[in-house]
């Protein structure tokens, strides 16, 4: 690779954990910067418990799937910042750092002694994320939350499901993806200001408020119109709009239909296709691509109104057809005719199926000393000059404490040997896997 | 109501001060233009005279549909000046390519292909600003099988991926179908990471002094937001299950969601915690209300006794606990002591919520042509030094025009006269 990177020269040092916050660093690190990951194995929280380790290899620090996917692009550290020497060293760390970031409680790097005033003295531009559930300011900022609560919370999980069921929600922790995206976020524009006046500064991030303003048309629905979304019809599962409820828009898009998901052929589980009409026009193509059934043809059907009223009906002659032909191939049919349709992709079918994602190279695959060679997730965006790019796989735990502790920091080989025995670079009671005696010879 | 209280730093500009950022963009990508905007950029919006097709998304002021009514137009609109040109006149393509000519940043969602049929593409824009980033985000990108599908937020949801992982149990909803979540958060998941792209090229100029072009895709960006769906799958081969209200899975794990007495729900995260610790502050909780049941009998700290009893605390303590008590009551008492859990709120109802009225979240907002102001959602994180703030409400249809085309390019009033005659503006 000859491209230079985007974030050249930019050293993070990271203390987060679990997902948001080390989602938020693979992308600088895919960006170009240096990411130095501390960890300690006594209280680590994303490589343990793993469900996602291949079923031949034996659970433990370095098999776990989705913390490889989570943590390419970085570098491990293991050193135990809650003693002096510890802390001492992370200090140094940071002198020659340009961002922290961290997703612990709202006071745990201030008990550590490294609040945003010692960043400061520190390291005076220091670009400080703080990434915790509820943030560092406001009473409830000893809250805690994992996705699914911040989702909930913050009402994005009410605007999930069928009416007169409970919430559907988000099957994933969607805020802890997206509480990544806004860690990142936070930390390129607090860099970019940086760069461009010489000041770092503290952003105070929240996974819990940082959910709250995408529903921001439900919410200017409700301080503008007074409409709550506690009402008949909301949320309208996959459709714009309830039959036999009053038309209010939705918050996802225009009133129309058709607007839903059907089932294909052959019918298994995620055999389903979307398709929507934005316009009559639209609906007229479809209808087309249907070979024009009488039903199609009716006259009820030929505005969006009618289509509106009589929805039920609608879907079921729409699903009639559905279920006769597969996903992949209704969606060739609609889309190469100008309807809007494409199928319900499993993680199987974006990695298998999916011939955007294959042309595109999402998937890549890439060689892990404990793992193996597996696909690994890229970018969404190509950059001309700076592409984005996964050059490192994630790191063993430790992996790099001797290139960072040495190289990087000028402690001595007998001093890295000092931190082993004493308990800063590992437990002292616990095994050391073979690279870590490898860097003690 | 307003800013955070007792901070100098209020009066600070945003980060992206200094920046020009000019937004071609629909659903697709105005979200992105606020969020450059909200913090400090100087976004203009781009639109064809009589304005932009999202204007006359629902729903609207007083649910009276007009182009300068729309609260989604609204909302994603905030902190930008907006300007009308008729890019199929070859004057308002000379007009765009002056503004090109001093912009940073050029944010686009148009069909690939379309602004190089206009002889508006990057190399030849480039030509003229060498620092000039352009960033075209589009459904599935400039390149491959589907670049000229059409879609939707509900396509994007189906094809991303998020459908597979939403739903229901069969036990909630028979024969449930995979669900959208709403919110149009499709072109939410596209926008942070057009964000992300413009900013690392920001970074790189202050460093290169040399734009770039970015090629981003919302069906990507959608794709990589499931979690550890695609692990599960890469490592595993599994494919994972839908379940009313919690994670997608392997195979079926205790429910998280339940009804508390007010009718809402809570989702407390109990399943997978029952370790001996747990229950004991879980006996305690429910115990200062009298439901701890049997919970506080010492064979409980005991994990075999726990795992053979995981149903009986899951299914009958907790969720007679949470059905004895309002959402909000229940969400408040097990976060103060320790519980990771909350109450299913409808947006609406964070409106009370006591922790962002003392973030200083909630914005006034003035709407000078209507003599009136309203409440908008504020800022996901504090920029403490370099505020985020919504510096103006959506622009009107063409608002800045003498401002931009005569005060900052020097035409004259007369020359936005025959531009305005010949449809240009």
């Amino acid at each position: 690779m000859s491209c230079p990177r985007a974030l050249e020269n930019v050293r993070v040092v990271d203390f987060s954990w679990v997902r948001a916050g080390p989602w938020a660093t693979r992308w600088l690190g895919s960006l170009g910067a240096e990411i130095i990951k501390i960890e300690w194995p006594e209280n680590e929280r994303g490589r343990l418990p793993s469900t996602t380790t291949p079923q031949n290899l034996e659970v433990n620090l370095n098999t776990s799937g989705n913390f490889n996917d989570t943590n390419v692009n970085k570098k491990s550290l293991s050193l135990n910042v809650r003693t002096i020497k510890g802390l001492e060293i992370v200090k140094r760390l940071i002198t020659i750092s340009d961002i922290v970031i961290e997703n612990f409680s709202s006071r745990v790097l201030q008990n550590w002694g490294l609040d945003y005033q010692e960043l400061c003295k520190i390291k005076p531009d220091i670009v400080y994320v703080s990434m915790s559930g509820y943030g560092h300011t406001g009473r409830h900022h000893h809250y805690t939350t994992f996705g699914p609560v911040a989702q909930a919370v913050s009402g994005l999980t009410h605007i999930s499901g069928l009416p007169d069921k409970p919430p559907a929600g988000w099957g994933w922790s969607y805020m802890d993806d997206t509480g990544g995206m806004y860690g990142a976020m936070c930390a390129l524009t607090g860099l970019y200001q940086r760069n461009m006046t010489g000041r770092g500064q503290h952003i105070d991030l929240s996974q819990m408020v940082s959910s709250v303003p995408l529903n921001g048309p439900a919410l200017l629905d409700f301080t503008v119109n007074g409409r709550g979304s506690r009402r008949a019809g909301y949320p309208p599962g996959n459709r714009a709009h309830w039959p036999g409820t009053p038309l209010v828009n939705n918050y996802r898009g225009p009133t129309v239909a058709p607007h839903n998901a059907y089932r294909t052929y052959p019918g298994e589980y995620n055999d389903w296709c979307v398709i929507v009409c934005h316009t009559d026009a639209e609906w007229q193509r479809l209808v087309r691509v249907l070979d024009a059934p009488s039903w199609a043809v009716s006259p009820k059907f030929a505005t969006v109104a009618g289509r509106l009223d009589h929805q039920e009906e609608l879907d079921e002659h729409i699903e009639a057809w559905s279920m006769t032909l597969g996903k992949y191939e209704l969606t060739e049919r609609c889309q190469s005719a100008g309807v809007r349709a494409l199928p319900v992709q499993s993680a199987e079918d974006r990695i298998e199926h999916d011939p955007q994602l294959r042309q595109r190279e999402l998937y890549m695959e890439m060689e892990h000393p404990a793992l193996g060679r597996h696909k690994v997730q890229n970018a969404p965006f190509k950059l001309s000059e700076t592409p984005a790019s996964n050059h490192l796989p994630s790191p063993l735990i430790g992996q790099h404490t001797q290139e960072i502790v040495e190289g990087l920091l000028g402690y001595s080989r007998e001093e890295l040997r000092a931190g082993f025995a004493d308990g800063t670079f590992w437990p002292t009671e616990r095994a050391r896997f073979p690279y870590m005696e490898e860097m003690l010879r | 109501m307003s800013d955070a209280p007792g901070t100098d730093a209020q009066n600070l500009p945003g980060p992206l001060v200094g920046l020009r950022i000019l937004e071609l963009a629909d659903e697709k990508g105005q979200f992105c233009g606020k969020l450059l905007g909200d913090l400090g950029a100087d976004v203009v919006k781009i639109e064809p005279p009589g304005g932009v097709r999202n204007r006359h998304l629902g729903p609207f002021l007083d649910d009276i549909p007009h182009p300068e009514r729309s609260l989604s137009f609204w909302y994603y609109n905030t902190s930008k000046r907006g300007i009308t040109l008729n890019l199929d006149t070859a004057d308002g393509r000379q007009l765009f390519r002056r503004l090109a000519a001093t912009a940073d940043v050029i944010l686009e969602t148009f069909r690939p292909g379309f602004l190089a049929s206009l002889g508006l593409d990057y190399e030849s824009l480039r030509t003229q600003n060498l620092r000039l980033i352009m960033c075209a985000l589009t459904s599935f990108g400039q390149t491959g099988p589907w670049r000229d599908y059409a879609s939707s937020d509900l396509l994007h949801m189906a094809a991303g991926g998020e459908m597979a992982s939403s739903g229901y149990d069969e036990a909630d909803a028979p024969n449930p179908p995979p669900i959208a979540p709403g919110g149009g958060n499709a072109w939410h998941m596209g926008c942070h990471f057009a964000y992300m792209a413009i900013m690392a090229a920001l970074v790189y100029r202050t460093v290169s002094g040399q734009g770039q072009y970015i090629d981003a895709s919302i069906h990507e960006a959608c794709a990589l937001t499931t979690e550890a769906a695609i692990a599960n799958y890469i490592y595993r081969g599994e494919v994972l299950r839908r379940q009313t209200g919690r994670h997608h899975a392997a195979r079926p794990t205790p429910r998280t969601q339940f009804r508390a007495k007010d009718g809402a729900y809570v989702c407390a995260l109990v399943a997978g915690r029952l370790n001996p610790k747990y229950v004991g502050e879980l006996a305690d909780l429910l115990d200062g209300y009298g439901m701890a049941g049997d919970l506080k009998d010492p064979k409980y700290q005991d994990p075999a006794v726990i795992a053979a009893n995981t149903s009986h605390i899951i299914d009958d303590l907790v969720a007679n606990f949470i059905s004895s008590l309002p959402a909000e009551e229940v969400y408040h008492a097990a976060q103060a002591r320790g519980f990771t859990w909350g109450a299913v709120r409808a947006p609406e109802e964070l409106l009370d919520d006591s922790h962002l009225h003392d973030r200083g979240f909630w914005k006034e907002v003035e709407h000078p042509e209507l003599g009136r102001s309203f409440v908008y959602p504020g800022e996901a994180a504090i920029y403490n030094g370099s505020p985020w703030r919504i510096s103006r409400r959506a622009p009107l249809i063409g608002e800045h025009n003498t401002e931009i085309f005569r005060d900052e390019l020097g035409l004259s009033r007369a020359e936005l006269s025959v531009l305005a005659e010949n449809r240009v503006i």
